[in-house]
């Protein structure tokens, strides 16, 4: 099991580098309007965040790994 | 949370709740004029979670309060509230008439944070502390994140790790096998010096160490005008006293203190996917998740969620999330350990380590206030009001083989027997002055 996840973790990244090799001008910032909204931005709500994982981790064996917040919008 | 005290937090916990609000408006309204993205956030939920008849149940009052300052153009300074005010009822001994032996508990614990951050241009650096406590369990966290933004901007790497030296009070079984082991008691004295370590009273209760070390590198990029997708690996390794010290396993005639291993070495990675829909003013959002440990509980989830905005000020999000696990290698059914004459090495009533599927829905409604010329409240750029519910629905798996189960799973008390299990509700204020 342990080998399939490092298999999945090999392909995703794989696939993120490559996407982010394009990435450079993948986007302009003139482009950003949508990926700066609210609703584009991973964990936008901290507090929302952090209680989903705070009752998830008290009932489930899998916690944790939902990533971080903010978002490669480079907007701000 | 492990505790069991007397009644009488609820009051507390939305007083302490109110009185954060309270403190925080009235430190907004006196701080001089700040930057922009100086941000103020607090709020409340509520969880309960409902067992069978009048025998379960359990309800979490959760307050947090988060500020965050700038200290000049470079430094931003960080301080968080966050509290649990618990109660319920769950059973005494993990067996296959658990039920008659419910008993009712309260807790409350406290965590307080600290942290300072550094940015540049396309990179970000922050330490943070955090001190939580409550009667039977301390932790004292610190940790560390940097992010960088590649060239173009469309690419975000981020690194995080924490270590928390935690503390467990538990009974003092000196020189008892884990089979002989008793059981901590709400009676049990817990000692603390200087509110934050742990203080033994040798024959009567000592504090166990834990230590968790977390680490998580994230990668999100910009796919394209409208998607953004993040890649998360995350590694966890806990070495320690792991059991919860109340809980007790009926494993033959005996009634010893849960066992379980020492060190627990946990991976996950997940995957995260925004799609905005610009003529519908609306977002669709795909996360999923695989997780794995050297306890043998393999688990994932997948959630979809939909936003979309109702006019400029209200915003509108429905998800829904399914998750499943399988059992921990050394969780058996309540039936396998009082009736096999040796349950193992190990033994354990925790519902986290059981085989378990559940499914998430619910809402959540955004009530947005933008200052144009005049600040809203006289202070705030932005203002939101967020209202969330979620409804919880579960569906309890046998661990072991159920045909040689003549009690069944039912009355194992790990979860409730109703579809719907939990109910979570959530009201927020968040503020950027």
């Amino acid at each position: 099991m342990r080998g399939t996840i490092v298999a999945i973790a090999i392909v995703l990244t794989a696939a993120a580098l490559a996407s982010a090799g394009c990435g450079r001008q993948a986007v302009r910032a003139a482009e950003k309007e949508f990926l700066a909204d609210q609703v584009m931005v991973f964990d936008d709500d901290p507090h929302e965040a952090s209680s989903d994982d705070h009752i998830r981790a008290n009932r489930e064996g899998a916690a944790g790994g939902h990533g971080a917040g903010g978002g490669g919008c480079g907007c701000n | 949370m492990r505790l069991q005290l007397a009644a009488g937090w609820p009051t507390a916990a939305i007083g302490v709740g109110l009185g954060l609000g309270v403190v925080l408006v009235l430190w907004l309204g006196a701080a001089p004029a700040a930057f922009a993205d100086d941000r103020a956030e607090v709020s409340t939920s509520l969880f309960a979670e409902k067992r069978d008849g009048s025998k379960g149940g359990l309800t979490v009052i959760h307050p947090q309060a988060d500020l965050g300052v700038d200290l000049g153009r470079f430094v931003t300074l960080d301080a968080a509230y966050a509290a649990d005010a618990v109660s319920g009822a769950t059973s005494v001994i993990y067996q296959v008439d658990a039920i008659s032996s419910a008993t009712t508990f309260s807790d409350i614990r406290h965590e307080g944070t600290l942290g300072l951050g550094f940015h540049g241009r396309r990179s970000r650096v922050s330490f943070s502390a955090t001190v939580g406590t409550e009667r039977d369990y301390l932790s004292r966290q610190i940790g560390g994140t940097a992010s960088i933004d590649l060239p173009g901007r469309n690419t975000t790497i981020g690194l995080a790790y924490s270590h928390s030296f935690d503390q467990v009070c538990d009974k003092d079984n000196g020189t008892l096998s884990p089979q002989e082991a008793k059981a901590l008691t709400g009676a049990d004295p817990c000692d603390k010096s200087n509110g934050i370590f742990g203080k033994d009273r040798p024959g009567t209760t000592l504090w166990r160490d834990l230590s968790i070390d977390t680490a998580q590198a994230t990668l999100t990029q910009n796919l394209s005008p409208t998607m953004n997708l993040q890649i998360a690996g995350y590694g966890q390794v806990l070495q320690g006293f792991q059991s919860n010290p109340y809980r007790r396993v009926r494993v033959g005639q005996n009634s010893p203190q849960e066992h379980i291993p020492a060190t627990r070495d946990r991976l996950s990675i997940s995957a995260r996917l925004n799609r905005f829909l610009p003529k519908l003013h609306a977002a669709v959002h795909f996360d999923a998740r695989f997780y794995d440990d050297t306890w043998r509980v393999v688990g994932g989830d997948v959630e979809l969620a939909y936003s979309q905005y109702v006019g400029k000020s209200l915003l509108l999000k429905l998800h829904a999330r399914v998750y499943q696990q399988a059992a921990a290698k050394f969780f058996k059914d309540a039936f396998y350990y009082q009736t096999l004459s040796t349950a193992g090495e190990y033994f354990t009533g925790d519902r986290e380590l059981s085989p378990v599927r559940n499914a998430t829905v619910g809402g959540k409604l955004t009530l947005i206030t933008v200052g144009g010329d005049k600040p809203v409240w006289g202070l705030f750029d932005k203002l939101q009001l967020n209202a969330k519910a979620d409804v919880l629905l579960l569906d309890v798996i046998a661990a072991d083989n159920l045909a040689d189960n003549p009690m069944g799973i039912d009355k194992q008390f790990i979860y409730g027997n109703s579809l719907i299990d939990a109910v979570i509700l959530q009201l927020g204020l968040t503020g950027t002055y």
